[in-house]
């Protein structure tokens, strides 16, 4: 008898999830495409015949919406004749790791510094805030630059480079939020009742902050994706041959007239990733939150 | 209040020497400025003589004993490209970007507030989804790309505005337009975000069945409460915009300071590299306190701790 | 002081935010616009071997004493009108009479040997010593009114063709590098430098040659090619010096032209496997010039066969370029491998970010056609102070065989500004040691006439034929953009020096 209610419970449960989602269909629509994107980033490769990423001058530049060639070219060719949408998701791989590693990294340390920093104040959430600073201060070329010089390029020292410069926002904005929270009633109860520190954090005020860190950190995976592209425009980012959509953005710079599908394209997957991921968030966060979840749900359904 | 700011004041410059101390050492880890600065061609023996000259060779703790007397002289350094010293090209440069970031980051922000604050007011509806594809899209395509579309269209084929360069009001309204699309489409999202939760707390709710006005409940309750988050984030832009709308000032030939920076980073020109970073530091951290002091106006219960 | 400045600075930005509407700065009448791609960090005459500051200074503001011929590397007078060799280490040079500096000092000997101390004084860099002049002790002495005499501890023969670097500026100058108005005998007073915007010239009207037909000249800064190629298309610049090939795209208004540049990739022939000839032959062998000229290099580009163009004074026009033989090459590599040699040894490529336009393309391109024939290629690609550091000695002592994409300018009329630094064995960025080829430059510098010309052009051979230190590409082509209005050519020195004097209005 309990087994059934559980299963029945279950099987609620993910209907009502897959309602929401259906009836919300932006949001709908950027899940499909970011696992459409997952999917390209970890098998996109190797389903690639390695033709048409290999230098084909003939094809140099070709334009794109032609039917003559393969339906690989598309989207055109670039500057050494390879097909631009192999060339966008061989691409894809990279770029997804580089962006998600440092959003993440830069969302998790700078929150969890924020948080600290706003909750305790004092000396301690003093020297956070002062290092934020200085971190913001810092130019990230330079610091592109001189982690180019001491180590050698490689993916993880840019990731490094790109979270270690954008952490600042979600340090100010996870303190910001926690100054703010901290003020409330059920926070002094939490503490009259004799919550631990930790708990009363990570329980209860975190929870509240990740919405804005979220709704941040979707827009700073375009901007870490842009970032990233101006550093390997320097010279100091990505090294071909490997490449992202950043890269490609930026070596596509000198041809805005000549051949500018060269810079359209990434950039536009560049766009639709940032927008996919931002509809999703939003999304997620109606749906955690109880009082606005009714926006999603069809009222006046059948009772569970 | 005056205890409070001098105490952050003094925080802050302990920050910015800090950072001082850190630039001077970190930058000299990038190589030998003589490569860059000599001809290649020049002969063996000239480039030690101008490392010996420059005190390059020196070692590093030498070099930074003699920065610290020249700076309690008051000398920032001298750039040795531009024979000069590094403050006044610096303080040149600073003003361009300062008045880009202010018009751009004015407009941004009361631009962000009220399209955020009318997209919260009925989320997931029409305006909200238009304004947020809209946002999103803008804040999220490459500004080179915005840039040099923006002058083939509205300069060689319309012949509307200036290609580029500074002067009167046509020349600011590219830069400015595409300064002010990334913060914007940020903006409007946190906006957004923050203002759909205050409007669904206790205190709206309280506001509106006193039968207080919608607009003075979205403007004067919900918008106080909802700032919090907004001007961290615009703070961290404005000082984004500060630190180097680096393509808006290349692209468009304007002489600012993050044009300024990248080009010395890249040509080793350790003085004006320092200089630079020191003003822009001073920028930023002036955003901050004030920012900070903001918060403490707009929410009593802070000002109260 | 510092606060004073600082508010002058925010209350003239503020004037700057509410300006008045001003119409764009669009050139009338007999001024001229000309857009460049960087500001000049210093406008001193002695740094006018500088492109960024000749194009602006050299020959327009400060001429030099002679000039070199672009079209055959001859040398011909400009403030010097005649010179002779009195023995094997003295140069007399009759300088022009009647000429006046633009502050109302006399052009004569004294101010002449003045300029030239200024020039060569160690305690400041200038670039007309630290390029040019080096390593050579000189010694400039008045004789008389209008002849000066400069002596040097080892025989200089082109020492005439030397001193059509040497700028000459006013006796009033500041002796310190970095003379913010420089004062010389050209034919436009440097008028304003507004830091950050631009530069002007005014015409002098004292001037002793002909009078130019453009009475002022503005200089303007865009980084983006594309941008600079805007302006003079909607009229804002007249002349756009150098913009890319992809934006050259008006042949109404585009001039391409060869701007003395040879772009190769140097072999360190030290490592093995590039220390094996056939390894070298095949790389040469692997490169398809033709596949790459008109798409990657713009069309015009011409093949090399040695480090200078064939204007300079020991090209040697019997040079063949290397074919495009991939079979052969992939046949080389094989028998080299059958020795023994490490064929599959990771060479590493190094390539210089903007060093010319598509230069992370050419080098993909390298890659792909050496890795074609069975090399094991990485590309590391660089910017500039990074790649300076692999270029010039002192060279690592663990590194591993690599080749670095590198580009060389000459349009000084002689091979000797080339070879000793690219192939003496002491050469600065020289990977090559060979004891005749050393022989050889070390004759060629202290002779003249043929015997000169004709040990330069044994040297070349040997280079070519027998030693193959580098992969050998393109002698270069650029692109002008440029008004209707007016009519300017571009020639081979228009990167280094812009003669406003020889702009004529259509």
């Amino acid at each position: 008898m309990e087994l059934i209610i559980q299963k029945n419970y279950f099987f609620n449960k993910l209907k009502k999830i897959l309602s929401m989602f259906f009836n919300d269909k932006l949001a709908l629509f950027s899940i499909i495409f970011l696992s459409f994107m997952v999917f390209l980033a970890l098998f996109g490769p190797s389903l690639i015949n390695e033709s048409f990423t290999k230098m084909n001058l003939r094809l140099r530049n070709l334009e794109p919406f032609s039917f003559e060639h393969h339906f690989m070219y598309f989207f055109g060719a670039d500057a050494l004749g390879r097909s631009m949408i192999a060339r966008l998701i061989i691409a894809t791989q990279n770029t997804m790791f580089i962006a998600a590693s440092a959003v993440v990294l830069s969302m998790t340390l700078g929150g969890m510094l924020g948080l600290v920093s706003g909750y305790f104040g004092g000396k301690t959430g003093n020297l956070i805030m002062r290092i934020a600073d200085i971190i913001m201060s810092f130019p990230s070329l330079l610091l592109a630059v001189i982690v180019l010089y001491m180590f050698d390029p490689g993916l993880l020292n840019l990731v490094l480079v790109l979270a270690f410069t954008r952490m600042p926002i979600y340090m100010r904005t996870a303190r910001a939020e926690v100054l703010e929270i901290r003020e409330r009633l059920f926070v002094s109860a939490a503490i009259s009742m004799g919550a631990s520190n930790t708990r009363i954090i990570f329980k209860h005020i975190a929870p509240l902050t990740i919405p804005t860190l979220i709704t941040i950190a979707t827009l700073d995976f375009a901007f870490v994706m842009l970032g990233e592209s101006a550093l390997s425009f320097l010279g100091v980012g990505i090294q071909p041959p490997e490449v992202t959509w950043g890269l490609m953005v930026a070596q596509g710079r000198n041809y805005l007239q000549l051949a500018w599908w060269l810079a359209f394209f990434p950039g536009l997957i560049i766009m639709l990733v940032a927008l996919s991921l931002n509809l999703f968030s939003s999304w997620l966060r109606i749906v955690l939150d109880p009082r606005q979840r009714w926006r999603l749900q069809n009222i006046g359904d059948k009772n569970e | 209040m005056s205890k409070y700011l001098s105490k952050r004041i003094l925080s802050s410059l302990l920050a910015v020497a800090g950072l001082f101390v850190m630039v001077f050492f970190l930058a000299r880890l990038t190589g030998d400025p003589g490569h860059l600065y000599l001809p290649i061609d020049a002969p063996v023996e000239v480039r030690k003589e101008f490392s010996e000259k420059h005190g390059f060779n020196d070692p590093i703790y030498i070099q930074f004993g003699r920065f610290l007397e020249d700076l309690s002289e008051g000398n920032l350094g001298y750039s040795l490209r531009k024979e000069r010293p590094a403050i006044d090209i610096v303080l040149e440069a600073i003003p361009v970007t300062l008045s880009l970031a202010a018009v751009a980051m004015t407009i941004a922000l009361l631009g962000a507030i009220l399209i955020g604050s009318l997209a919260a007011y009925k989320p997931n509806g029409l305006f909200d989804r238009i304004s947020r594809v809209v946002s999103l899209t803008a804040a999220s395509a490459p500004d080179f790309w915005l840039a040099i579309t923006a002058i083939l269209i509205f300069s060689v084929s319309l012949g509307w505005l200036p290609t580029s360069g500074i002067g009167g009001f046509p020349y600011w309204i590219m830069p400015i337009a595409i300064l002010v699309i990334r913060p914007l489409g940020l903006l409007v999202q946190v906006v957004r975000g923050s203002m759909i939760t205050a409007l669904s707390s206790d205190f709206v709710k309280t506001a509106r069945a006193k039968g207080v006005k919608e607009s003075k409940v979205i403007f004067k309750h919900a918008l106080r409460n909802g700032l919090l988050p907004v001007i961290t984030v615009a703070g961290d832009q404005a000082a984004a915009i500060a630190n180097g709308a680096v393509i808006v000032e290349t692209i468009f030939g304007w002489p600012g300071i993050g044009k300024l920076m990248i080009d010395s980073i890249m040509q080793r020109d350790f003085a004006v590299v320092q200089a630079s970073i020191l003003i822009t530091a001073i920028v930023i951290l002036s955003i901050n306190i004030i920012i900070d002091i903001a918060y403490a106006i707009l929410d009593p219960r802070i000002r109260h701790k | 002081m510092k606060i004073k400045s600082l508010s002058l600075a925010i209350s003239s930005a503020a004037i700057m935010a509410f300006g008045s509407f001003l119409s764009p700065a669009y050139s009338a009448g007999k001024d001229i616009t000309i857009v460049i791609a960087e500001e000049p960090d210093i406008v001193d005459p002695c740094e006018a071997t500088r492109s960024v500051v000749g194009k602006i200074v050299k020959q327009n503001v400060a001429e030099t004493l002679t000039e070199i011929n672009p079209d055959d590397g001859s040398v011909t007078p400009r403030l010097a009108t005649s010179w002779k060799q009195t023995d094997n280490l003295t140069w007399e040079f009759n300088i022009r009479k009647g000429i006046k500096f633009h502050d109302g000092e006399d052009l004569n000997a004294k101010s002449v040997v003045k300029s030239i101390n200024r020039a060569l004084n160690p305690k400041y860099d200038c670039e007309i010593r630290t390029k040019f002049f080096g390593n050579i002790k000189l010694k400039a002495s008045a004789i008389g009114n209008h002849t000066i005499s400069v002596k040097t501890e080892t025989p200089q023969p082109i020492m005439p063709a030397m001193m059509g670097t040497m700028t000459i500026v006013s006796p009033n100058t500041q002796e310190a590098k970095g003379v913010r108005n420089p004062k010389g005998t050209g034919p436009y007073l440097f008028n304003t430098w507004t830091p950050g915007q631009s530069v002007t010239l005014k015409r002098f009207d004292g001037y002793w040659g002909d009078k130019p037909e453009v009475e002022n000249a503005t200089y303007v800064w865009r980084n983006e090619s594309a941008v600079r190629a805007a302006m003079v298309k909607t009229g804002e610049a007249d002349i756009a010096a150098s913009i890319g090939v992809q934006d050259a795209n008006d042949p109404k208004m585009d001039f391409s032209y060869f701007n003395s540049e040879t772009s190769r990739l140097r072999i360190d022939i030290t490592r093995a496997p590039l220390n094996d000839i056939r390894v070298r032959k095949a790389m040469n062998l692997a490169v398809d010039l033709d596949g790459l000229t008109g798409t990657i290099f713009p069309k015009g580009v011409v093949k090399m066969t040695q480090i200078v163009v064939p204007s300079i004074n020991g090209h040697n026009p019997n040079l063949k370029p290397w074919p495009y033989n991939p079979a052969e090459a992939k046949k080389l590599v094989k028998a080299a491998k059958a020795d023994g040699v490490p064929v599959d040894k990771e060479i590493v490529l190094i390539g210089r970010l903007g060093i010319y336009p598509n230069s992370t393309e050419a080098m993909e391109a390298i890659h792909a056609m050496l890795t074609e024939v069975g090399f094991n290629i990485k590309i590391k690609m660089m910017e500039t102070a990074g790649w300076l550091n692999f270029l010039s000695r002192p060279y690592a002592e663990d590194r591993g065989p690599a080749l670095q994409q590198s580009q060389h300018d000459n349009n000084n009329g002689d091979a000797v500004f080339s070879m000793f630094n690219k192939y003496a064995c002491k050469g600065a960025q020289s990977t090559t040691c060979d004891k005749q080829v050393d022989a050889w430059i070390k004759e060629a510098t202290a002779a003249t006439g043929d015997k000169r010309r004709d040990t330069w052009r044994k040297a070349q051979k040997k280079l070519h034929q027998e030693i193959i230190p580098d992969i050998q590409m393109f002698h270069m082509v650029g692109f002008s953009r440029v008004n209707p209005r007016i009519k300017f050519t571009p020639t081979i020195s228009t990167n280094s020096e812009i003669q406003i004097s020889q702009v004529k209005f259509n």
